[in-house]
């Protein structure tokens, strides 16, 4: 604490040189006085996979896209869709084609206008098997006409449902109507490439110096594994709004490491290490933050026909659900604002609500009592069958601790026995997906901020459904909400069903904990998919 | 001694394509792959990334391209993980940094080291050698996953210093933290070591015979004890450099240093089959070229030993 102030008075005093010369800023809407220095420093935990938005496939990847890119459609604070390239978008009556208007002034980093073509290119790149990008499955997500075979590679990549009415107009058509399409278009996926520089430099685009980008930020320097930085594209069309003018991110393996650089002021945002959320919020109060984060933790129960007879029977499976005592977990354990889940969708995702689901509603010794009752019935447990499961899970101490719990609930109450097993991640992923367990650690996060995101998970060919469920009623379900004006009690519906067969037992929904320097304003604290922009960050002056 | 030097360099070529093999069998029997991921991408998706990566080639016709592309080309390929880099750029990005903080802290451990065992020996059985064998020892205990952080908290957050990781294309503030980290076990080995050897060598004949000329201590230390004293460990030393150079995990980890330590782990943890490769060829070249410099070292310490 003594540090950081100590860095804060020095900061104040460069500033204080730093105003006798030129007058202090102030932020146009709010009035605050701006800082001189306006960087923004955060810690990554691994080297981006790609830059690459046609690639990119994680989290962190997606984070530094979406400064450098600027896709059709952005984001406000709170997750909902606001302008982006595109000013204006309409569907057709049926849904199935979607029109965006481009604003005529928007630029690449070497001052080419970005048109329609751009984003034509763009889609049929990430879709195109040449490229082997791990999310051209994305682009079949979002229904576009004929992506499923140009993925495949049965059709070539200028059949997709996407074409540029002229320079400003982009034509978008589906195979089916999905209500939320303009939320999926916020992803990066979906972002214009330059295809004249991938053309010209192939695999190196990406480096400094040949990277063209239409966002607020341009890339100057990268050092894989150590950092990378952007800098302000003076050709964005909104440049003159933009605040913050560097923007850094640090790859730092390990969590404590990245709070100690916090700590040391060489860092503005850094994650909270685990278990450490109530000595931080004590110590440093008004820069920690907790988030919502629209991921779920449960545990992927093996229903496949040759599986254990036991966990075939769902009244094991209830039992075994009821017997998870969530408030434990949420807050002795993880102790970091998470939510315990009752159902599959965090219940923060846009538009959604949890249904009532009974266990919800129990206390836990009501809960307890129901999962006696019901594994009795079952012919297990005590006075029945005894019962072993082994819990398997990837590497790691948060989960070892969850597993371990966990395990020791369901002997108190119920009397099944556990064993741990752990593997790391790839190993682990191989054996999950081939149905080599009984009880598997799983999690999900949104691609996009729409129920069905979490909720497509369970239907029978979702490559991702681990456990294997298959339910024809779940999956007419989803697929009458795709077209339903209002999908919201068809989501609840197939919530209620996942409640009843049991494939997952749902254990809590994240939230995102991360220490940010309180002179950092403009953060997007409500917006659940964490997607943030540099470019409505400001540092404002410390008094 | 030149045919000697070209003998064992001709030997090396079947060991480093022995142990491309070996590590080429040992990754793809390895479970998983690098392009596993929390939701698998569709078949027709995985044909494409694999033929890109010539992964639908027989085992045979893959480890001949391997090997073949980097003769001819010097090319390890790209990176299966880190897409938008070739292994060559990362190591070529990563090795300078390894070898700079290994290159130090070397150097740090080497002159510390021999310095701390030869007083320790000189001063036998006196508080100068129980203090010196002492420290040696608790240094030897004291990993670096354990110093590292102490370091950091010492000297960044409590004295505010030097930074608390971060490279910065090897400015020394960057590089003071690492070395020491680095250097503390291999100074307390090379101190032990020292020392033993010395007191082996000071209480050996021609050393009394120096003294009983009446040569001075600094001069016999100097000229007669401290060249045969430096055979063992050199012999620990050649690997000690290797091992220095090439990095070490929880530096890089620790320190975010981007150096290519840490690609020992995290290309076999991802299934980065192409960096595996990379850096297990570097680090066998690198040892085999070095164990090669110490028997030539070795030769010239010691005239008994023919090449």
């Amino acid at each position: 604490m003594t540090l950081r102030s100590t860095w804060g008075a020095a900061s104040l005093l460069a500033m204080l040189a730093a105003g006798a010369v030129a007058q202090q800023a102030t932020h146009p809407e709010t009035g605050e006085p701006l800082a001189g220095n306006q960087t923004f420093t955060y810690r990554v935990l691994d080297e981006f996979p790609t830059i690459d938005p046609g690639l990119n496939e994680d989290v962190e990847g997606s984070h530094v896209a979406r400064q450098m890119f600027e896709g059709l459609l952005n984001q406000d604070p709170q997750g909902n869709v606001i302008p982006g390239v595109a000013t204006e978008w309409s569907a057709s009556e049926d849904g199935l084609t979607w029109t965006f208007k481009l604003r005529p002034e928007a630029r690449w980093s070497n001052g080419d206008p970005v048109t329609a073509n751009d984003f034509v290119y763009a889609w049929r790149r990430a879709a195109d098997p040449n490229t082997a990008s791990q999310y051209s499955w994305y682009i079949e997500l979002m229904k576009v006409e004929n992506a499923g075979a140009v993925v495949a590679g049965e059709m070539p990549p200028d059949q997709l449902g996407v074409r540029a009415v002229d320079d400003q107009t982009l034509e978008v058509t589906l195979s089916q109507a999905i209500p939320y399409f303009p939320q999926m278009v916020t992803h990066t996926t979906t972002f214009p490439v330059p295809q004249k520089v991938i053309e010209e430099f192939g695999d190196q685009w990406t480096q400094p110096g040949n990277m063209v980008s239409n966002g607020a930020y341009v890339l100057s320097e990268r050092v894989p594994q150590e950092r990378l930085v952007m800098t302000r594209n003076e050709n964005y069309w909104d440049n003159a709004n933009t605040i913050v003018e560097t923007v850094t991110a640090l790859v730092i393996n390990d969590e404590s490491q990245g709070l100690t650089r916090w700590q040391a002021g060489e860092l503005d945002q850094t994650d909270v290490p685990i278990g450490q959320f109530p000595r931080l919020s004590e110590e440093f109060p008004e820069a920690i933050h907790a988030v919502p984060n629209l991921c779920s933790y449960y545990y992927a129960v093996n229903v496949r026909p040759d599986s254990d007879p036991a966990l075939l029977d769902v009244r094991v499976r209830e039992a075994l659900s009821l017997a998870i005592d969530r408030d434990v977990i949420v807050n002795a354990i993880l102790a970091a604002g998470q939510i315990p889940a009752y159902t599959l969708a965090h219940s923060a995702t846009a538009g959604y609500e949890p249904p009532e689901v009974p266990a919800a509603s129990m206390t836990q010794a009501e809960r307890n009592a129901r999962a006696q009752e019901l594994l009795a019935e079952a012919g297990y447990g005590e006075g029945g069958e005894p019962l072993t499961f082994e819990i398997m899970y990837n590497t790691d101490q948060a989960h070892q601790q969850l597993a371990v719990a966990i395990g020791q609930m369901w002997k108190q109450t119920l009397g099944v026995e556990t064993t741990l097993a752990n593997q790391e991640w790839q190993t682990f992923l191989d054996t999950r997906r081939d149905g080599n367990f009984q009880i598997a650690r799983a999690a999900w996060c949104a691609d996009y901020n729409e129920a069905s995101s979490f909720l497509d998970l369970m239907t029978t060919d979702n490559s991702a459904n681990d456990p294997r469920y298959e339910n024809p009623e779940y999956d007419a379900l989803m697929e009458e909400s795709r077209t339903a004006a209002d999908p919201l009690p068809l989501y609840q519906q197939a919530e209620a069903i996942l409640a009843r067969d049991v494939p997952i037992l749902p254990i809590y929904f994240y939230t995102e904990d991360f220490l940010l320097d309180p002179s950092i304003k403009g953060y997007p604290f409500e917006n659940a998919q964490e997607n943030w922009y540099a470019k409505e960050l400001y540092r404002v002056a410390e008094e | 001694m030149l045919s000697f030097i070209l003998r064992r360099l001709l030997v090396a070529i079947p060991t480093i394509l022995i142990l491309i093999v070996i590590s080429f069998v040992l990754m793809f029997n390895a479970p998983g792959g690098p392009f596993n991921s929390e939701r698998p991408v569709p078949a027709a998706v995985m044909a494409n990334i694999e033929a890109r990566y010539g992964l639908d080639q027989p085992y045979v016709v893959q480890v001949w391209n391997y090997v073949w592309n980097i003769v001819a080309h010097f090319d390890f390929g790209p990176s299966f993980k880190l897409r938008d880099y070739s292994v060559t750029e990362l190591i070529l990005q990563g090795f300078p940094v390894t070898l700079t903080y290994g290159t130090w802290a070397f150097a740090v451990a080497v002159v510390l080291g021999v310095a701390l065992g030869v007083v320790a020996a000189l001063r036998h059985n006196t508080w100068v050698d129980y203090l010196a064998t002492g420290s040696a020892i608790g240094a030897s205990v004291l990993p670096n996953f354990v110093l590292a952080p102490v370091l950091v908290l010492v000297f960044t957050l409590w004295l505010g210093w030097l930074p608390g990781g971060g490279w910065n294309g090897g400015q020394w503030q960057y590089v003071v933290l690492p070395v020491v980290a680095l250097a503390t076990t291999y100074l307390a080995a090379i101190a032990r070591i020292t020392r033993s050897s010395m007191l082996e060598v000071l209480n050996s004949n021609f050393i009394r015979t120096a003294r009983a000329k009446g040569l001075p201590t600094h001069r016999i230390v100097l000229r007669h004890a401290l060249k045969p004293a430096m055979l063992p460990v050199l012999s620990y030393l050649g690997p000690a450099f290797v091992a220095m150079i090439t990095g070490s995990v929880v530096i890089d980890v620790f320190f975010s240093t981007g150096g290519i330590g840490q690609y020992f782990v995290n290309s076999a943890l991802n299934r980065d089959y192409s960096v595996i490769m990379g850096v297990t060829i570097l680090v066998g070249v690198l040892t085999i070229l070095f164990n090669l410099v110490v028997d030539v070292l070795y030769a010239w310490i010691d005239p008994k030993i023919r090449l």
